[in-house]
């Protein structure tokens, strides 16, 4: 029998609020991130909206609670704001956070200041300040920076997996628990909006200049969000040293790829049936005691077709709930898995199910559809999380509740 | 429970040595005198059909071909996982594409350069290629990517010993990150032959590139080449005394003295700053053995520890260190049977890799 492995605390900042306080809140009265970018400079603000967090570098170093100006990147600086909530939700001592691992997921890191610098960074004549964005470019530096301001010594690790990449991150903290190598993992994921990734998606033609409308027949692309999030998660050992309450389980997870096309979804969603296969399988649960899965659901035409089946075809008559919360936060890539694990938990212990807005027509090639409507009093038991990216990389994650325990 | 064992069965190299012949061993030494070190490159062909091959960006090529060198040399063509690393990606494709954000006001771009420069994709188009359906992961983790990726497989070995991962590592150099770091004093103001790194130590390293394949398993293959032991990483050690905890830590968890090791391989870099704290931990505790360095030959990237691993692992299975890495002319004991790998990168990430024969 694997070691069992609980979430203890969570914490996130995104384009719908700072604090899963200010998110929750937001997910419940059906407020969006959507808008027009006033904040990264690019061509694209009116053309391009996204989900933007509309607090300036100035701001986010204050929230943060780091010096001004001290070299801190916009996607270290969101990540240390929702690590610091997820750290402080869990009641973690400063012997465990020494001791803990931490985890982060970044596509780009701080590609935004060097992109920013790009040119002057480049020019031996010029002196500045910009020197500490040197190597910003670097998407493991922003899993450095937040280890630093909180003194993590026990391991560091970033991934990037495109899309997937903080369900990776969550799945490696607790392998890394399960292998006695830590007993606590802050794991999670952080990203901010660049013009590197705005204009990349822009090329591949998946971006919706409305509102996303995942699984929707009229859908055409996603929104790009940004921000991040953190789960804590704890060993048995550590929790049985404690009398905190664990706030859920992780009972599975599944990885596997897809191996259909370098950024493109199989039709039949093959990666993303076995992911899901594989958590069910390592919790031991069975497809109909799923109660919710929060989707992966970009809304580009591909993602939701390819994922609507592989549901379908695991869950055949039996479809549990199923949403995506994409239209609220945008996708925010490899910080989408951790956000969306932090609304896991917010439904978990809410006993709520947050709608898929902008869901109006139905998709001919499904029999299926997602949850339009706010659910209240749901006993969520388990829940499954889907996170898929570029490279055929398809992730799911399964969390249980520990009430009845 | 038994210790796991850890079975490296192939591998294949791409560097900026001719490395990717598995028969030879280092037969020809090349010489950079730029301070930037490309790999030298097989013929593609050989490993890659035509149609992909025109669709792949140089260090994809590189390392889909050092992928199918380690497949090949491992006599198993279907991995159950595939697992790489990367410090800093697909660079050249990733500058290309920033280039023409200001080059043409963001505004028709290439998305070629946007897709062949995210992070995983090497591990999407060896998974795409192999039709590899199962575990796929990507370590970004700095100046120990590779090391934590090299954990990772560890793990999922644990839970299956009976799988086998394909590991791979890969950094490309880049002349605008070159620039970049320039500024910062990672590479040389003056320029070197890079054969002479370690003759007048000063700041700066080389800048190199490089991509390493390992085929891992909990069972031995039909060409083993060594056995992974134990890897271990620390960020920002405060001083030479935590890196020296860390490898008794390493020494006792394998029941091995330092007497007991026959080589090391040193992953100083040739910078006189980053590289102090592994010259104290050399002098004070593993001076008496025989030392092998490379960045001479692969330059510095954030992925070079792989390079390191391929070489200890060939040190293993060929019994021989060729003179151009022997760096203190001691002699090794006959037979070498354990290897002790230490790395630093730009003084911040540090990591021990102990690999021994069966």
């Amino acid at each position: 029998m694997s070691p069992r492995v609980f979430v203890t605390g969570y914490g996130i900042i995104s384009a719908i609020g700072n604090g899963s306080e200010e998110n929750f809140q937001s997910l419940v009265n059906r407020k969006m991130g959507y808008g027009s970018i006033e904040i990264l400079e690019t061509i694209h603000r009116e053309d391009l909206p996204a989900c933007e967090i509309k607090l300036t570098d100035a701001q986010l170093y204050a929230i943060a609670q780091v010096k001004n100006f001290s070299g801190y990147t916009r996607t270290a600086l969101l990540g240390v704001i929702a690590a610091r909530e997820a750290i402080h939700r869990a009641g973690l001592s400063q012997q465990q956070i020494r001791k803990a691992g931490i985890l982060s997921a970044s596509t780009t890191g701080g590609i935004r200041e060097l992109e920013k610098y790009y040119f002057e960074l480049q020019d031996n004549s010029l002196d500045g300040y910009f020197d500490v964005f040197s190597d910003t470019g670097n998407p493991g530096e922003h899993t450095e920076r937040i280890a630093e301001v909180f003194g993590i010594k026990g391991y560091l690790s970033t991934i990037s997996t495109a899309c997937s990449s903080s369900a990776n991150a969550i799945m490696q903290g607790a392998e890394l628990i399960k292998n006695g190598i830590i007993e606590t993992a802050i794991c999670g994921g952080s990203e901010s909006l660049s013009k590197f990734t705005l204009n990349g998606f822009n090329t591949l033609m998946i971006l919706d200049k409305e509102q996303c409308r995942p699984f929707d027949k009229t859908r055409s692309g996603l929104n790009l969000g940004e921000g991040a999030a953190y789960l804590v998660l704890e060993s048995e050992v550590s929790m049985n040293a404690s009398d905190k309450k664990p706030l859920a389980e992780v009972v599975g997870y599944g990885n596997t790829n897809d191996a259909f096309h370098q950024t493109a979804s199989s039709p039949d969603g093959g990666g993303a049936y076995l992911a899901m296969q594989q958590a069910l399988k390592m919790g031991s649960v069975k497809p109909a005691s799923i109660s919710y899965i929060n989707a992966h659901g970009t809304a580009t035409e591909n993602n939701d077709l390819s994922e609507g089946l592989a549901i379908q075809k695991l869950f055949a008559n039996n479809v549990p709930a199923f949403s995506s919360t994409k239209p609220f936060t945008g996708h925010a890539l490899a910080a989408a898995g951790g956000i969306e694990a932090v609304f896991c938990m917010l439904a978990i212990n809410k006993q709520m199910i947050f709608p898929s807005i902008n869901f109006n027509q139905q998709m001919e090639e499904l029999n299926i559809a997602p949850v339009k409507d706010l659910l209240r009093d749901v006993d969520l038991r388990y829940v499954l999380s889907n996170s898929f990216g570029f490279g055929g990389n398809t992730s799911s994650l399964l969390f249980g509740s520990v009430e009845n325990e | 429970m038994n210790k796991p064992v850890y079975y490296i069965n192939g591998v294949g190299s791409i560097s900026p040595q001719r490395t990717f012949n598995n028969d030879e061993f280092l037969p020809e030494i090349s010489s950079y005198i730029e301070n930037k070190l490309d790999c030298v490159l097989p013929e593609f062909k050989d490993y890659i059909n035509p149609i992909q091959l025109r669709r792949l960006s140089r260090m994809l090529r590189a390392g889909l071909s050092a992928a199918i060198i380690c497949l090949r040399d491992s006599n198993n063509q279907q991995p159950d996982g595939i697992i790489t690393s990367t410090g800093d990606g697909f660079l050249r494709d990733t500058n290309k594409f920033l280039n023409e954000i200001f080059e043409f006001n963001e505004k028709q771009l290439t998305p070629t350069y946007f897709m062949q420069g995210t992070h995983n994709a090497l591990a999407g188009l060896v998974a795409l290629t192999l039709k590899c359906k199962g575990y796929n992961n990507t370590y970004v983790t700095s100046g120990l990517a590779f090391e934590t990726s090299l954990h990772d497989a560890m793990m999922q070995l644990n839970a299956d010993p009976d799988k086998t991962f394909l590991l791979g590592a890969l950094d490309e150099r880049d002349d605008a990150q070159y620039k970049i770091h320039l500024r910062t004093d990672n590479y040389k103001k003056e320029k070197i032959n890079s054969r002479s790194l370690f003759d007048n130590p000063t700041r700066g390293t080389l800048q190199g590139e490089g991509t390493c394949f390992f085929s891992l398993s909990g069972q031995p293959g039909s060409n083993v080449w060594g056995l992974l032991k134990d890897v271990k990483v620390i960020h920002k050690p405060e001083n030479a005394n935590e890196i020296r905890s860390a490898l008794h830590e390493v020494l006792t968890a394998n029941d091995l003295r330092a007497d007991q090791l026959d080589v090391l391989v040193n992953g100083v870099s040739g910078d006189v700053i980053h590289d102090q704290l592994l010259a104290e931990i050399v002098e004070t505790e593993l001076s008496f053995l025989p030392e092998v360095r490379f960045k001479h030959l692969c330059g510095e990237y954030c992925t070079a520890s792989s390079f390191g691993l391929w070489l200890g692992l060939s040190i293993l299975k060929k019994q021989v260190i060729p003179a151009s890495v022997l760096f203190n002319g001691k002699k090794p004991k006959n037979p070498i049977k354990h290897v002790l790998l230490l790395n630093q990168y730009f003084g911040r990430n540090y990591s021990f890799i102990l690999i021994s024969s069966c």
